[in-house]
């Protein structure tokens, strides 16, 4: 059992945001990203966030996956207040419970699909014969096996955003982040990872939490909440 | 997979780099040895027996200025003092080269195997060297490289008399410390040159270790206060301080050697800040991913160390393999002899890669260990 455990609020939500800011300093002038937000978010969900560039939905998304601090509020994300956690519980804490998945797949080019998807293992004690057998499962649910061997640059963008996702999942995390990840995608390979994600929140149970610009990926999430000028439009907590 | 193969794939992931890379620390760690190697030839003690009981005596002013003649029976009734010979410079080049490629001294052949023994010969060779005055022998090394043999002759030109004198090789000697250097008799130098009844320097073999202080100081007390005053030391003294009269050299290579070192460092934390800045993205996704500010630190560290390891393999490598089974002397021109890389020589330039690949590594992993997750992301954008 990992140090962070599934722990949900009374309402159900794995993510709990209160009166959430975060305010940047830009030369003497600040700028609020997000204002004072509150947001529940269930397990299972697959939420989508929309709005303009500079909405703060970037901002958001990096708060719940613990790789940005709020200035103000409280981001509880399986009952763990992520903010006071230090720089190496948080590591600790995003290999166990997050996923991430980027708008430019980020895997490591050196690497093959199958090493790309065990490098968050490297930092578990897991055994060899264990760490193989996580990937395969990855690889397979993501549909990119025969992959395997292959290296980045030998897939396709679709097949590398799917090993990111992959990747992403290897550690069986609760929750998945993903940014943009349709962004540099053909309408073809954005609906096949599109597809994943939505067969993750559904069959796998998995939160996956999404920003994106096109409402036709944001049609697979479950719920999407719009954001602007740092600030809910019809979210709620 | 590994963290190991991972590192070593990261690595290599640009191969031209990290050649280039390994390469310019094994070019300095080669000359670093060499240097090293170099300075402790220059400097090397004799570490024999006789040199131990060999004393130098030269005139007080300079190693240039002559002693005259008159010094010996002086010197030989000194308690202690068991042979005594001159030695004189005699500076000759041969044939039309520009320079003297090798040294000539003239001495006593007679007490030739008593002060420098360590010379090996045949025994008609020395003889013939003892009993004929325009003989000479000359080392193994200046007879290879001119290819000469016992009986040719051969002329000189003396550079520090107005004379050329012509000899005939006697014998050829090995086993001392510089097989380079012509030996001739005394007499046949003032013979044939106008030495005005002078010697270059003496000298001597004492009795015993016990004796060395005793006689030394007896000999500069019997000239002191006398128009060639002089300074008596040993053999160990002498050298050293007449590489000290060729100026600091230890100075000087150590000058040489940190510069080499620092360059060095230079170019290695440049090739590492090069190649991590070029992988932050990534190194921000692996931070995103869990690894910790230690876990990346060993990353680039172990890759750094990597690369300056596999230099110093090698640097150091190559320049063991080329000083101890290559032709030194022949390659120097017979300006080195024994060039040898020592188990010390290969443990600091070893240690100076090791420090290397640390030093290297510090200012990169700093900045990733600054560096936030979402300011690392940005550069993907």
């Amino acid at each position: 059992m990992s140090e962070f455990s599934l722990m949900l609020d009374e309402n159900g939500a794995i993510v709990s945001i209160r009166k959430l800011s975060k305010i940047y300093e830009q030369g003497d002038t600040p700028i609020a990203a997000l204002n004072r937000i509150s947001l529940d978010i269930k397990a299972g969900e697959f939420l989508t966030l929309m709005g303009p560039s500079g909405s703060g939905k970037s901002t958001l998304l990096h708060i719940i996956a613990g790789i940005d601090r709020p200035s103000e509020g409280e981001c509880r994300v399986q009952g763990v207040d992520v903010a006071r956690l230090n720089e190496s519980q948080l590591a600790d804490w995003r290999n166990q419970n997050v996923g991430f998945v980027f708008q430019t797949f980020n895997l490591i080019p050196v690497l093959t699909a199958f090493e790309n998807v065990e490098l968050p293992l490297l930092l578990t004690q897991l055994a060899r014969a264990e760490r193989r057998r996580q990937v395969d499962t990855a690889l397979e649910l993501v549909g990119l096996s025969d992959r395997a061997r292959h290296l980045p640059r030998q897939l396709s963008g679709g097949q590398e955003q799917r090993v990111a996702i992959a990747r992403a999942l290897v550690t069986d995390p609760a929750i998945v982040v993903a940014d943009e990840p349709t962004g540099n995608l053909d309408s073809h390979s954005a609906h096949d990872v599109l597809t994943v994600l939505q067969s993750l929140s559904r069959e796998a149970g998995k939160t996956v939490i999404m920003v994106t610009h096109d409402p036709k990926a944001a049609a697979f999430g479950s719920r999407t909440i719009h954001l602007e000028k740092g600030e809910l439009l019809n979210g709620s907590p | 997979m590994t963290i190991g193969s991972f590192i070593f794939k990261n690595a290599l992931r640009n191969k031209r780099r990290a050649t280039l890379s390994i390469l310019s620390v094994a070019v300095s760690l080669f000359l670093l040895v060499a240097l090293q190697v170099a300075l402790r030839e220059i400097t090397l003690p004799p570490e024999d027996i006789g040199a131990a009981l060999r004393v130098a005596v030269r005139n007080k002013l300079s190693l240039a200025n002559p002693l005259p003649a008159r010094q010996l029976p002086i010197i030989e009734r000194i308690p202690g003092v068991e042979a005594v010979s001159p030695f004189s410079w005699f500076g000759g080049k041969y044939k039309n080269e520009e320079n003297m490629t090798f040294a000539q001294f003239a001495m006593d052949a007679k007490k030739l195997r008593r002060i420098f023994g360590e010379a090996k010969m045949t025994e008609a060779e020395y003889r013939d060297f003892e009993e004929t005055k325009d003989s000479c022998i000359i080392g193994k090394i200046t007879a290879e490289k001119y290819k000469l043999r016992i009986g040719d002759r051969i002329t000189l030109e003396s550079t520090i008399y107005p004379c050329a004198l012509t000899f005939r090789i006697a014998g050829i000697y090995s086993g001392t410390i510089d097989d380079r250097n012509m030996l001739f008799h005394q007499e046949y130098l003032d013979e044939g040159c106008d030495t005005q009844g002078s010697v270059g320097m003496w000298w001597l073999r004492v009795k015993s270790i016990e004796d060395m202080p005793k006689v030394t100081e007896a000999i500069n007390r019997a000239f002191a206060n006398s128009s060639a005053e002089v300074r008596a030391e040993s053999e160990r003294a002498f050298q050293l301080s007449f590489i000290s009269m060729m100026g600091n050299v230890k100075v000087f290579v150590a000058s040489i050697s940190s510069v080499v070192v620092f360059t060095l460092v230079l170019v290695s934390a440049s090739t590492m800040s090069m190649a991590v800045r070029e992988r932050l993205r990534e190194l921000a996704i692996l931070k995103a991913i869990g690894f910790r500010r230690r876990e990346l630190f060993t990353l680039i560290l172990a890759e750094s160390f990597g690369l300056a390891m596999a230099g110093a393999l090698l640097g150091i490598g190559g320049a063991y393999s080329l000083f101890t089974y290559g032709n030194i002397p022949k390659m120097t021109h017979g300006i080195f002899v024994v060039f040898e890389v020592t188990p010390k020589i290969m443990a600091v330039a070893g240690l100076v890669a090791a420090g290397l690949g640390v030093i290297a590594s510090i200012a990169p992993s700093v900045s990733v260990a600054r560096m936030s997750v979402v300011n690392g992301l940005k550069t993907l954008d």
